[in-house]
């Protein structure tokens, strides 16, 4: 073993330098290189819990704004539905007030066309019986006792006006 | 000039210096005549003391002597450490997670990482943080070892001695048989510390397997007996395996580069220099590799043949 160059104080040598590099290079090199490497994984790893807690929470808020969008949507629907509901109601009402408005026009116009009527009617028959009257005295040349035949006449207008009813 | 001529005119300076080495080196100088450029070669298997009466001591015993000494390996080996332990030091001064990695800082990151993930590409998670530091250490020590003979000049300082050079100041520690071997030790201690720390005394019990003829299973017991003994034994070749590997290697290595600058010197040599990185490389990935391979197969829980497998 002399021969390929065996010694046991440089085999000890080597032991020592070989344990020291591996203390320091530890102390020296891997150990903060590891920790540096560990606090950036760590980091990534927040960031990606982080932006994980953040979508959740992004879906959840869409989720809320959905809820909220469907029920201002459905309430705005019952505020329209309300107001049409008022519209109809008003509109309804305005129709019935004209409708009864236009009911007393036309009943006052019927009445005072009938008024007129009736007016016109009386004037008729009262001239009407004078004429008769006046008509008769031409006939039979004397005086007619004007009470006596105007109440003949009345009579006879009356059985006109029956039999006129009738004819129709 | 174009980039076309500047290759071609790099390409004839070495063909020019290749026929130029050829000529003068070793075998020129067999078919033309002459002395050779460079000295014949003398390899010498232990390494050299660096100092003069070290050395001289060393002469008249025509061994080393037996208490400890600097020797050009055991120097080489202490600048390969305080190269590895500098570049880390200066490379992780200041270092935080906010700044981004630049520089000697990003390249340390980068081997670290690498070196990271095939531990545990190897060894599993759970176990990566503590096999991690002795590979890496593993790993960086044999290549920086073995790459730092490779720089130009490294083992050309020396001492001469009437004319004639008589010792190497400089020499990679893979070519002294006691680093190697070092490591070997401290591979087989970490692999039985951990195997012990993980499987407690059931660790010993693939080396001695008496569970099967116990029972009376006398046939199955005795080949059990036989694996058991084959395993303890493999432990310790192992040693031996680990250190000749490496030592074979990084002395086959160096006396290659030294051969072939004696045959041709200059150009020649340039293939081979390239070579050398890459086997310093797979060496010290195989060494350390297979550390981390009986390591973890150390901490493996075994199963006794009589469970029925």
């Amino acid at each position: 073993m002399a021969e390929l160059g065996f010694h046991w104080p440089s085999l000890v040598v080597y032991l020592v330098n070989f344990t020291a590099l591996l203390i320091i290079l530890y102390m020296v090199g891997f150990k903060p290189i590891l920790r540096v490497l560990d606090e950036r994984s760590r980091r990534i790893q927040e960031s990606r819990d982080q932006a994980q807690v953040l979508q959740e929470e992004s879906v959840m808020r869409q989720g809320e704004m959905d809820q909220q969008i469907k029920d201002a949507r459905k309430e705005g629907q019952a505020v329209i539905e309300q107001a049409r509901q008022a519209a109809q109601r008003v509109r309804d009402g305005e129709r019935e007030k004209a409708r009864q408005e236009a009911d007393s026009f036309i009943s006052k116009a019927q009445a005072e066309i009938q008024r007129e009527r009736d007016i016109a009617v009386d004037e008729l028959r009262r001239e009407f019986g004078d004429l008769a009257i006046s008509a008769a005295e031409r006939v039979v040349r004397r005086s007619l006792d004007k009470d006596l035949h105007k109440d003949l006449i009345e009579q006879t207008l009356t059985e006109s006006d029956l039999l006129e009813k009738d004819g129709k | 000039m174009s980039a076309k001529n500047v290759f071609r005119a790099l390409g004839l300076s070495l063909i020019a210096l290749f026929v130029f080495g050829f000529v003068i080196g070793a075998i020129g100088s067999a078919l033309f005549g002459g002395s050779p450029f460079l000295p014949t070669p003398e390899v010498h298997l232990p390494p050299q003391p660096v100092f003069e009466s070290d050395a001289h001591e060393a002469h008249e015993l025509h061994k080393l002597p037996s208490r400890f000494m600097l020797t050009n390996t055991i120097l080489s080996s202490l600048i390969a450490s305080v190269i590895l332990v500098g570049l880390f030091f200066f490379g992780t001064r200041n270092i935080n997670a906010d700044a981004r990695p630049k520089g000697l800082h990003n390249f340390l990151e980068f081997i670290v990482v690498s070196m990271y993930s095939f531990v545990e590409g190897v060894a599993g998670r759970g176990n990566t943080r503590r096999f991690f530091p002795l590979f890496a250490t593993m790993f960086l020590f044999v290549l920086m070892n073995a790459w730092i003979g490779l720089i130009p000049l490294y083992q050309s300082l020396g001492f001469m001695n009437d004319g004639h050079f008589e010792r190497h100041l400089l020499r990679p520690a893979g070519t002294d048989l006691n680093m190697p071997l070092a490591l070997a030790i401290i591979s087989f201690i970490f692999v039985e510390f951990w195997g012990i720390k993980t499987l407690g005394l059931s660790y010993f019990g693939k080396f001695f397997r008496f569970g099967a003829l116990l029972k009376g299973r006398i046939f199955e017991g005795l080949i059990d007996i036989f694996v058991g003994v084959l395993e303890l034994l493999s432990e310790f070749i192992r040693l031996i395996s680990f250190t000749f590997r490496l030592f074979g290697n990084m002395t086959a290595g160096e006396i290659l580069l030294l051969m072939t600058a004696f045959l041709v010197p200059f150009v020649f040599s340039l293939p081979f220099y390239g070579l050398e990185l890459l086997v310093g490389f797979i060496q010290a990935l195989i060494f350390a590799g297979l550390t981390l391979v009986f390591v973890t197969i150390a901490i493996t829980p075994h199963h006794d043949g009589e469970e029925g497998h």
